[in-house]
């Protein structure tokens, strides 16, 4: 359980460096631009990868539902997205918006799936959550 | 604060809040693939669909290049960054983390080095030094976010 949770924090901090390597990209390319070369640099680097270590056709992938292959192209919409928003209002507002965003949506995607959770706890998060999307708001419109 | 740049205020909070509800939607696609497949599998085929998808993106929307010039190499690497991330996060959705405890772990590493991103100005981004307002907004989404963790979950 601790190699996990630690294998997502440090997931985390990845999708952050990422972000910032793309959005300086951007700035001398497009977000679209900055969203391509992630991805084709990502999918020479896990070819590679996979080459050396093997294995990258195990299991039975046939048999995943085909809605599971949309994943390539939500995932350009988003590093574009990334990419455009860090340089406009920063890493943290980037990623903290972004987060709430996530964990909204989280919690819809495991009520739509079915998987169990407390009706109160959920309410309460998401409450925190848009509280505090609310005072981030207000803080840059004072500013 | 002006019209116009409250109407880009706004703009930029639901992209932003708009493109986390994408990434909810990537962690289930590619956790779905691993759950079949194996892990490389996974990130795998977004990389490869995704590469075509912006291909396309690029080729019907043809958009301006901001510089003629040629920017440092290290600037493309952002890409393996991000391979790496998806092999992470299969991995642990499909542990008991489960998809609320991947994301909500997730962005206690995704603020931290944020944070410290902005205060140094790295990679040749913009410096900017956090607000009072923007630490009570982090601690109340991140209070949301322990609330889903540790008690969101029935098991």
């Amino acid at each position: 359980m601790i190699w996990f949770a630690s294998l997502a924090v440090l997931a985390g901090v990845l999708v952050s460096l990422s972000r910032q390597i793309n959005g300086r990209l951007a700035l001398s390319t497009s977000a679209m631009e900055s969203s391509f070369w992630n991805h084709i640099v990502g999918l020479v680097f896990i070819t590679g990868v996979a080459l050396l270590v093997g294995g990258l056709f195990a299991g039975e992938p046939a048999a995943a539902p085909w809605w599971a292959y949309f994943g390539g192209p939500v995932g350009v919409i988003f590093i574009a997205a990334g990419s455009w928003l860090i340089a406009r209002i920063g890493a943290a507002q980037t990623a903290l918006l972004i987060i709430a965003g996530q964990m909204i949506s989280g919690v819809v995607l495991d009520i739509i799936i079915g998987a169990p959770g407390q009706l109160w706890a959920r309410t309460l998060g998401v409450a925190l959550i848009l509280a505090g999307m609310w005072v981030a708001h207000g803080g840059r419109a004072k500013g | 604060m002006s019209q116009s740049s409250q109407s880009k205020q706004i703009l930029y909070f639901s992209a932003a809040f708009g493109a986390g509800g994408l990434l909810s939607l990537m962690v289930l696609f590619n956790g779905t693939l691993a759950a079949y497949g194996s892990l490389f599998f996974a990130s795998w085929v977004p990389h490869l669909t995704g590469t075509v998808a912006a291909l396309l993106f690029l080729i019907i929307l043809k958009p301006k290049r901001a510089e003629v010039k040629r920017p440092p190499l290290w600037v493309y690497l952002g890409g393996v960054s991000g391979a790496v991330t998806v092999m992470l996060t299969s991995a642990t959705l499909n542990s008991a983390l489960a998809l609320s405890g991947t994301i909500a772990l997730g962005l206690a590493g995704q603020m931290v080095f944020s944070l410290f991103a902005d205060t140094r100005g790295l990679f040749g981004l913009r410096q900017r030094t956090p607000l009072r307002r923007d630490y009570m907004a982090l601690a109340l989404i991140i209070a949301g976010s322990l609330v889903l963790i540790f008690f969101g979950s029935g098991s």
